[in-house]
């Protein structure tokens, strides 16, 4: 009896690590690759024909929530294996893996150089390390700011609704601000933006150094642009003209359709955000315009290839075919995600494109030339770590807990122990 | 298991009458010493596996200044145990988890056996209301914090709609400690009330009904027959109910880190000043979040001892309440 439980243990084991040793070549004998993705990239048709072109290899999406992909991503790069074969770098957090850069392949070797010149340079120096000799990732989108805002609370509150008009009121954010007050003053009960930290966010986005120099040192405490940037949201918080609502939360979404704020700030992929949100039923009401202050960078992503994975020169072969510009060009007419080429965002038929539901808003043009003005922000090693404690100290304002003063003071200290 | 049972039990007699076998008397001497412990061997090589090890070795890590993803970063003794004694954060989360549990455990218990009482007394379909007190534990704590959620939302949600009907200011449940530690005791309480009660009506099942009749015909009130003969005589479950709340209770994570908008984005903190942050949601932050595994795994370390403290203290402290031995 306990021998024959012994060896029906045995066998159990057996079976469970074999099946915990599948191969990555399927039973086919075609190569299989997978793809770590979070939100929408827009790949699911391109993938389709890749793989009818390339017969013997298999394409799988994995698609997870962006918070919980760069988490999975740490454990498995930590543990060695678990990996997809590509995985995409958010912006926000590139810098963070960039430390760990020993955990990719280094794309040079596979001739990504020679790629180099397809990008906006700042876009290809975001993938790189050590000087351009360590390639990271291969760009996907960019996140160029514009402004979004509610056309039909903007007549309510007495405001013009074009949008070449409306970007005359706020040529930098100090305007903007007056702006929020002619507009709360009208129609107090509905709130001009919906969060201060957004508004920071693109603030902050628009200086070329942000918690960090380009030496990579921590500057936030002596960075006058930081405080303004931190002065201007919190003083919307103070006054209570923001909707104190967590950027594409669930209360966001319902925000949206209750039509309670009337602007955001929107780089080109958070507009299928906006529409998702809103609705079928706030279709034409949204409109599109220049962001106070000039271009700015937010979000875009960078596909990198892991180490541990078994098929790294087709994994490249791919990351190149889905970033190379005809890709971009494709994605953007489909999903709105601006590409990150200077010679596809400058093509007569990405300026011509309109978005229906934004009011048929120009949103090729508009991006585009928000692209052309832009001073990327350098991202230091801790960035990530940083600006999390800016957005809670924010949110502490728009929810009257603390003076802007008091929240800056709390948000330094702690932003200097995270930098440490 | 049956068949070792009988092999056992047959054990002593096969040794008064196997004088003259010898051989096979050493043969079941040997199966009925060790065959019980080869057969609770699989439990003890799992949890060594799953269980000791990564506890050494979390304790391992904790020495050390580790990144996650870079892995060891040089020893360090004590020292992520010292910074965490001098970090506020840590104090900060520690109370918010004794909060919590405190404010979800004691009224969840309670409302357990209460539960349990009323079901015991045979309601009309009795297997439909038994089914239904399980119901909000079957379902995903995903779900649950998704809906309560949106029922404490500070603009649209239905319980400041609720309270506005009956003249109360709106609250924003996420911003003030107590609002937020009230909103997360209900989830929890939501989900492990029916639970505990089925535990408890499962032990007053086995109570000997002659003790009611008996005290019933002494002229005791219902109350004093339940708090003199129920309560004491579901002891063992009750302190059973206890040890697991406690575990149970103090490393909650999925219903704070859900009730926090932000957990979705990027900075998890447990409200915008770590309001109803618990030592595991700071345990993911330091970990998962700023990569810092080393000060992760002291957090968890500490969590560790906390627990084991705690539930001896409950252990202890119900076995007086409940009535001595």
């Amino acid at each position: 009896m306990s021998r024959r439980l012994v060896g029906s243990v045995a066998a159990t084991l057996v079976v469970v690590l074999a099946a915990g040793c599948g191969g990555s070549s399927g039973a086919d004998g075609k190569i299989e690759l997978s793809l770590g993705l979070f939100s929408d990239f827009g790949y699911d048709k391109l993938i389709e024909e890749y793989m009818a072109s390339h017969s013997n290899i298999k394409i799988e999406q994995r698609k997870v929530k962006m918070e919980q992909h760069n988490t999975q991503l740490a454990t498995q790069l930590a543990g060695g294996r678990g990996a997809a074969d590509i995985v995409a770098l958010e912006e926000g957090v590139v810098s963070q893996f960039r430390a760990s850069k020993d955990k990719f392949v280094n794309l040079a070797e596979y001739g990504a150089k020679d790629l180099k010149d397809q990008w906006a340079g700042w876009k290809w120096n975001q993938g790189t390390a050590d000087n351009g000799e360590f390639v990271l990732g291969l760009g996907t989108d960019m996140g160029s700011l514009g402004l979004c805002y509610r056309a039909d609370l903007f007549a309510a509150a007495g405001l013009p609704t074009d949008r070449t008009e409306v970007a005359k009121l706020w040529p930098t954010w100090a305007d903007y601000a007056k702006v929020a007050d002619q507009f709360t003053a009208k129609t107090p009960n509905v709130k001009f933006v919906d969060t201060g930290r957004n508004v920071y966010k693109a603030i902050l986005d628009q200086t070329e150094e942000g918690y960090f120099a380009k030496d990579d040192s921590y500057i936030a405490e002596k960075n006058d642009k930081v405080k303004t940037a931190f002065d201007t949201a919190a003083a919307l918080g103070t006054k209570q003209q923001t909707g104190a609502l967590e950027p594409f939360s669930q209360d966001w979404n319902v925000a949206l359709k209750q039509g309670s704020f009337a602007t955001t700030t929107c780089p080109a992929w958070a507009l299928a955000l906006i529409k998702a949100g809103a609705g079928d039923a706030a279709a034409g009401k949204w409109d599109v315009t220049t962001a106070p202050g000039g271009g700015g960078n937010w979000g875009g992503s960078f596909l990198a290839i892991p180490k541990q994975g078994k098929h790294p020169k087709e994994a490249y072969e791919l990351a190149k075919w889905l970033t190379a510009p005809e890709q971009q060009k494709r994605i953007f007419k489909e999903t709105g995600n601006l590409p990150s080429q200077p010679k596809v965002y400058q093509d007569a038929e990405v300026q011509a494109t309109v978005n229906e539901y934004f009011n048929k808003a120009p949103v090729g043009q508009i991006f585009a030339t928000s692209a052309e003005s832009l001073k990327p922000t350098y991202r230091g090693t801790k960035d990530s770590k940083v600006g999390p404690v800016f957005a809670t100290a924010l949110t502490r304002v728009e929810q009257g807990k603390q003076s802007a003063a008091e929240a800056w003071t709390q948000a330094l200290k702690e932003a200097t122990d995270a930098a440490k | 298991m049956t068949a070792v049972r009988t092999e056992t039990e047959a054990a002593p007699a096969v040794s008064v009458s196997s004088s003259k076998e010898p051989k096979r008397f050493r043969l079941s001497n040997w199966d009925a010493k060790y065959t019980p412990y080869l057969i609770i061997a699989p439990f003890f090589l799992v949890f060594g596996i799953f269980g000791l090890y990564p506890l050494v070795y979390t304790a391992w890590v904790s020495l050390h200044e580790w990144q996650l993803i870079d892995g060891n970063l040089g020893f360090v003794g004590f020292a992520n145990y010292a910074e965490l004694f001098g970090d506020t954060k840590f104090w900060n989360a520690l109370f918010n988890t004794l909060s919590l549990f405190v404010l979800s455990t004691v009224p969840q218990l309670l409302a357990a056996l209460g539960l349990a009482a009323l079901l015991d007394r045979g309601l009309r379909g009795s297997a439909f209301w038994r089914a239904g007190v399980l119901l909000p534990n079957v379902i995903s704590v995903a779900a649950v914090a998704l809906v309560f959620a949106q029922f404490f939302g500070r603009d649209f949600g239905i319980v400041n709609f609720l309270l506005g009907l009956v003249g109360v200011d709106p609250i924003d449940w996420r911003a003030e400690t107590w609002a937020s530690h009230l909103a997360v005791s209900t989830m929890v309480m939501w989900r492990w009330t029916g639970y505990n009660a089925l535990l408890y009506l499962a032990a007053m099942q086995s109570v000997p009904k002659d003790m009611y009749e008996s005290a019933t015909l002494d002229g005791a009130s219902r109350w004093r027959m339940f708090w003199s003969i129920t309560v004491p005589s579901i002891r063992p479950t009750i302190l059973f109910t206890v040890v697991t709340s406690t575990i149970g209770g103090l490393q909650l994570f999925a219903e704070p880190a859900l009730f926090d908008p932000g957990f979705a984005a990027n900075n998890s903190t447990g409200g915008s000043d770590r309001q109803f942050q618990t030592l595991v949601l700071y345990m993911y932050e330091k970990g998962f979040r700023l990569f810092d595994a080393g000060y992760a795994a002291t957090i968890a370390w500490m969590l560790f001892v906390v627990v084991l403290l705690v539930a001896i203290v409950n252990f202890t402290l119900t076995r007086r309440i409940a009535g001595k031995e």
